[in-house]
């Protein structure tokens, strides 16, 4: 009997995930689902509402009388042999809405001694035998309920919903964002009163609401502003970088229309034809597959899903039926079902029961434009499972009659990888040719340019920021994804942060002559000077006598963005100049952005325009000039060959086109290397009709094309020296820079890298920094029993090697736990004098000797604990009495 | 290019304490001591004194989660502007993510899926979803006319995450927020899991705020899922608060593996057999108790030890003992030197002599 009880368990066990589980329910739910919280009544709602959607209990969860659960009366139930149970309703919904009179058992089941499992209760018990077992005391939802004494068979009692695969916490209110709203739910003002304890105890709860409203407003109103700024800078390195591909995606194009060409050209099936689900027979070469292999050239995958999103749209807008599949669909797991399916589910409407190919050449023949080709991406062929891959190359090599399918794929290595990938009878059925895509340093300097030089929003990033992200980039991450990732955290954590961030929305809006609207965000004018006049940039400066007024304000924004842009506009002269040199636009950038470097040194803090005399911090910085790429560029322009001057000259006239007295300075230049340049071609003609007579006369010519070209470089020269000392100047030296520019370089770090296995160990060992607790914060190296259980075990496992013998450690865990009171003994006398400490308490509490089974249970709690970290595993099979490490310090 | 010295210090640092921890764990001697010298006490005693514990720390645990409310508007910024969050750091962070969902985001539904449950249909939980998504939808036009909507029930995943990701919206601000209380936990840790996760996760109108306990957790995703899928923001928020949800699937070691309790339920499920088949299994009990070193009984000798006896008549009967015996783990078969099959009981001795007596003569 027993033994089909055990089978039954079983079996509902696994019921439990099917959707069968999902029976009708004794609770009434429909109920609730059916009276939408209102939103005067949405403070009474629950917080755990019970969806109408989540499973149910099982049909045969016993149901109890809810008079029975109240008190610490026994309950009668029917005997189980389980360990655990738990209480598969919610107990504060049940107990404060009395909507149910009872309370649902779900049984669970240790199998035969190991993991417990879900065992919802089977009918093979009823009728069974009658055990009773106590509920102490209820707990709101969420708090674990525990029953009182050795109760039978040691039944836990857990809150259902935190057992429940997933539960829906609350519904939306139905408050409307972005209004101002006044009185809204109470235990709303209740929580903002918790929230706000410094508040003063005589305020008013409805000026309580009015600030956390107008809050909730000026925060909707910094979202848009980040929202405005943000967007600026994404479009445009979106548009830049498809811009950098519109080469390579029209050649790819105009592959692909010669490609269907030819495959049309092989004959077109009739309709007849056409809708017969089995393939046309041709000769071998019509079978081939023409392929695009397109070398990414990119480590990171990332990168090029945004590249192939990019081209799918370029050759849907030319016409063609373009679908994406993905490593994901050629998993071995699935088979080639999957990657069909996906692939017809790109193209098809409507549920698919079966995929098949012929489906999709009948679609292809009902199409009204079946004169386009269809093309299939595949973006990361490398990862793709090899078997599978070639299986879909040989069906669709069948259809390809029917079909005219044309494959590009993306490979991440070299050209071989297919060689590599796929089995030679594959290989033959396709007809490759290469493409390839840019490269990544260059994508990144598309972005950097775009991001910081380019871009008509304000915000940038200060040096110590932009050295981290290029770290991150070129030694961490390698991805352009991860960095404009990056480059939009900072964005988010400067409008979250920084009080002034509005200001960027100000200068995106070109309100020159306006004072920056602060009470739109919830300053006052005043508020927005004074905090103004708080930032350390303006503060250092000479200014700090006068008072910020709006006027002054306005001047040293203006300022400010002025600054920033000529600043801007030289980085990308400069970077002009040493394109060609396989150099780096953001380590171009961080040179210039150094406050501290040879360039950033000789503007004053906040002195704003007077920059210093440069000859000692030139003289200083003498060794680093080799290395540096503005000495470089300045170089470079000193040296160019006039042609390439006068091209070099051409763009500088384009970029320095918004500043006025550069702009004529280069004007003047390109003119003078213009002359030059004629001159010189005069020159080579000259050269060329050279005849013994006319060298007398040419050599007086040499020597005025000489002198005309010293003075046009004297005049470069003059020009990049120039605007290097005056433009290149950093905005961190900038008064006011604070609110453009980003500099929380931990914050940025910390978001975008976490690092757990590291955090979690330091956490362990350092925990009384974290929690602040004065008893364990003295202890040096020793142990003290008052440390959480697990930092205790997790100390003490670091005196071990991998494995952890179980006894030692528990040996050594309990002498830790019973040192409690020889320390306490000891202290006693001491701790007269010592004001009492919370592990003072502990320790009064602990004098009485814990008992063996608490230690026992401290210890396998802080196992699990460790367990559930990822820092130890259990012992197997092999070696039942150790468990092994897995991580070994930070 | 100037590289992070402390970084690079750090590292070598990690790699050392591995190799020092393995150079110990390979040269000292190791210790022969075995679980059972503990002594465990009884395990319903242990599973009391496991639930009557008393936390330590509570005031400065509690005043530490008060602490992380200051950031919880920038948390709910963060949401906003796109970013799924993801809370890491030592201690059960079910209870503080769940108070910044109730204080700071009722104006979005949430959901919570509790990733430490051993199963969870993933595809029931996006049909929960896309209901709250519809719902808040229709509360946000309540004068239009609702338009005939299919069950969610039916619809194939693709479909629902099209709903989900769909421009339907007259607001694209509005979402529904997800809670996954341990993603990385034992019913979220396949692949398939996860990349269905991470496909809800990029969805328009969804936000995920989820929590991590173990220390390789980021291994269960690529960069596409954390980049562009969940969009990760990380937020170190240690708790220490203890894992009390997320650590009830895990046994406790000293419960289990004792060999009493083995010989326990071992004892439950052999009384639910018939009296010869027990009688069976005795036979297979003391040939081993007799021969302690030998692999185990080959199956012949039983087969002829039992008909002695009168316990089976056929080898058909023997088998149809055996294959009950291996459904619940009390025999294994492994080969011998000899090359003949043999049963054995996987008991170490003293639990085969508590056993022994439990069951009939």
């Amino acid at each position: 009997m027993l033994l089909s009880l055990v089978q039954s368990l079983c079996s509902s066990s696994l019921s439990s995930s099917s959707p069968t589980f999902k029976s009708k329910s004794a609770l009434p739910s429909s109920k609730h689902s059916e009276t939408p919280p209102s939103p005067s009544s949405s403070h009474k709602e629950p917080k755990t509402a019970v969806s109408p959607f989540q499973p149910r209990p099982h049909p045969e969860a016993i149901t109890l009388p809810f008079s029975r659960l109240t008190g610490s009366g026994s309950i009668e139930t029917r005997e189980v042999h389980s360990a655990v149970a738990f209480v598969s309703a919610r107990c504060e919904w049940l107990l404060d809405g009395k909507q149910n009179k009872g309370l649902k058992l779900k049984r669970k089941k240790t199998e035969s001694g190991l993991v417990p499992t879900h065992l919802a209760l089977g009918s093979c018990h009823r009728g069974g035998a009658t055990s009773g077992f106590t509920v102490s005391e209820f707990t709101p939802a969420g708090k674990l309920l525990v029953p009182s004494g050795s109760s039978s068979k040691g039944l836990h009692l857990h809150c259902c919903c935190c057992m429940e695969p997933f539960t829906i916490l609350h519904k939306a209110s139905s408050r409307k964002t972005d209004k101002i709203s006044t009185g809204t739910g109470k235990s709303r003002t209740t929580r903002r009163i918790d929230l706000t304890a410094s508040l003063p105890a005589s305020t008013d709860i409805s000026d309580v609401n009015a600030a956390e409203s107008n809050e909730r407003h000026y925060s909707n109103m910094r979202m848009e502003a980040f929202e405005a700024v943000w967007s600026i800078t994404e479009s445009s390195i979106k548009d830049v970088l498809r811009e950098a591909n519109a080469t390579i995606f029209s050649e790819i194009h105009e592959w692909v229309r010669d490609s269907f060409d030819t495959i049309v050209s092989f004959g077109v099936p009739n309709f007849h034809e056409a809708t017969q689900p089995f393939p046309v027979v041709k000769d071998a070469t019509s079978k081939k597959i023409f392929t695009g292999l397109v070398l990414t050239r990119n480590l990171e995958f990332v990168d090029d899903l945004m590249t192939f999103e990019d081209l799918k749209q370029h050759l849907k807008s030319q016409g063609c039926h373009v679908a994406n599949l993905s490593s994901v669909d050629f998993s071995s797991r699935n088979g080639v079902g999957t990657c069909l399916r996906s692939l017809l589910g790109q193209f098809l409407t409507g549920s698919l029961d079966t995929a098949d190919i012929s489906m999709l050449a009948t679609w292809y023949k009902e199409q009204q434009n079946n004169d386009n080709p269809v093309v299939i991406i595949i973006d990361d062929m490398e990862r793709c499972c090899a078997s599978i891959l070639s299986e879909f190359i040989h069906m669709l090599s069948e259809w390809v009659l029917k079909v005219p399918v044309i494959l590009i794929m993306g490979v991440a290595t070299t050209v071989d990888a297919p060689r590599n990938v796929l089995p030679s009878n594959a290989l033959h059925r396709l007809h490759a040719r290469k493409f390839t895509f840019q490269s990544l340093p260059e994508k990144m300097n598309y972005v950097v340019e775009t991001a910081f030089l380019k871009q008509s929003s304000e915000f940038t990033i200060s040096h110590k920021t932009a050295v981290f992200m290029r770290n991150y980039f070129a030694h961490h991450n390698g991805s352009v994804t991860s960095f404009i990732r990056a480059l939009k955290i900072a964005c988010a954590q400067h409008f979250s942060t920084q009080p002034l961030c509005f200001i960027l929305h100000w200068c995106l809006r070109d309100e020159d002559n306006e004072v920056p609207q602060s009470h739109t965000y919830g300053l006052s004018q005043e508020r927005m000077l004074k905090l103004a006049c708080d930032l350390p940039s303006w503060k250092s400066t000479s200014n700090q006598i006068t008072q910020l007024s709006g006027e002054t304000l306005l001047d040293g924004l203006t300022q400010l963005k002025k600054l920033h842009k000529t600043w801007r506009m030289v980085v990308l002269c400069l970077y002009e100049a040493i394109k060609g040199e396989n150099v780096q636009l953001l380590d171009l950038m961080c040179e210039a952005l150094d406050p501290k470097g040879p360039f950033g040194s000789q503007f004053d803090n906040g002195s704003r325009v007077l920059p210093r005399d440069n000859s000692m911090s030139q003289k200083s910085h003498s060794l680093e000039k080799n290395k540096s790429l503005i000495n470089r560029a300045i170089r470079r322009v000193k040296e160019l060959p006039a042609n390439q001057l006068l091209v070099l000259m051409k763009a500088w006239e384009k970029h320095t086109v918004d500043v006025p007295e550069l702009h004529s300075e280069v004007k003047a230049l390109v003119l003078s290397v213009l002359k030059l340049e004629e001159d010189g071609e005069s020159l080579n003609q000259n050269k060329v009709e050279m005849t013994n007579t006319r060298r007398q006369a040419l050599r007086g010519n040499l020597n005025a094309a000489d002198k005309n070209s010293r003075v046009a470089y004297e005049k470069a020269s003059n020009l990049v020296d120039s605007m290097v000392r005056k433009y290149v100047c950093p905005v961190e030296c900038v008064a006011l820079h604070e609110v453009l520019c980003f500099d929380s370089v931990d914050k940025l770090q910390a978001a975008l890298i976490g690092d757990t296995r590291r955090r979690i160990q330091i956490d362990l060992q350092e925990f009384h920094a974290i929690i602040r607790c004065s008893c364990c914060s003295k202890r040096g190296s020793t142990i003290l029993p008052s440390m959480p259980d697990s930092s205790i075990m997790y100390t003490l496992a670091q005196e071990h090697g991998d494995v952890v013998n179980v006894h030692d450690w528990y040996q050594s865990f309990k002498s830790v736990v019973l040192s409690t009171h020889m320390v306490s003994k000891r202290g006693k006398s001491r701790s007269k004098q010592h004001p009492p400490t919370p592990k003072k308490r502990k320790t009064t509490n602990e004098l009485s000797e814990p008992s063996e089974a608490s230690i026992q249970a401290r210890f396998c709690k802080a196992i699990v604990e460790l367990q559930v970290t990822g820092l130890v595993r259990m012992p197997n099979r092999r070696r039942p009495d150790y468990l092994q490490r897995l991580a070994f310090g930070s | 290019m100037e590289m992070n010295d402390g970084e690079e210090e750090e590292e070598f640092e990690f790699s050392r304490n591995y190799f020092l921890a393995k150079e110990l764990g390979g040269s000292s001697k190791k210790s022969g001591r075995k679980i059972s010298d503990i002594d465990p006490v009884d395990e319903q005693e242990l599973r009391t004194a496991a639930n009557n514990l008393e936390p330590k720390h509570e005031r400065e645990v509690a005043s530490l989660m008060e602490s992380y409310k200051a950031s919880y508007p920038e948390w709910v910024f963060m949401l906003r502007t796109g970013f799924g969050l993801l809370m890491y750091g030592f201690g059960s962070k079910k209870a503080l993510i769940e108070d910044f969902a109730s204080t700071s985001l009722t104006e979005y539904s949430v959901v919570v899926i509790n990733g430490y449950v051993q199963s969870i249909n993933l595809k029931q939980v996006m049909v929960a979803i896309a209901e709250v998504w519809w719902d808040q939808l229709k509360a946000k036009r309540r004068n239009s006319p609702s338009q005939a909507q299919q069950p969610f029930n039916s619809r194939s995943i693709d479909d629902l995450l099209a709903f989900m990701d769909g421009q339907e919206a007259d607001d694209d601000k509005s979402f529904v927020c997800i809670i996954v209380n341990n993603i990385d936990g034992p019913g979220l840790r396949e692949p398939e899991s996860q990349h269905l996760l991470a496909r809800i996760a990029s969805c328009t109108h969804i936000r995920i705020i989820a929590s991590i306990d173990h220390v390789n957790a980021p291994l269960l995703w690529d960069k596409k899922m954390v980049h562009t899928q969940f969009n990760w923001y990380w937020y170190h928020v240690p708790t220490f608060a203890p894992y009390m949800f997320e650590g009830v699937f895990f046994p406790l070691i000293l419960a289990h593996s004792s060999t009493a309790q083995s010989a326990k339920t071992a004892a439950i499920v052999l009384q639910s057999l018939t009296p010869n088949a027990q009688s069976v299994f005795r036979v297979l009990a003391e040939y081993q108790l007799s021969h302690p070193d030998v692999e185990g009984m080959p199956i012949e000798s039983l087969y002829a030890a039992s008909r002695e006896r009168f316990l089976v008549s056929s080898q058909v009967t023997l088998n149809s003992h055996l294959t009950e015996f291996k459904d619940h783990e009390l025999v294994k078969t492994r080969r011998n030197a000899d090359g003949q099959d043999c049963v054995y009981i996987p008991l170490a001795n003293d639990g085969l002599q508590k056993l022994l007596p439990e069951i009939n003569p």
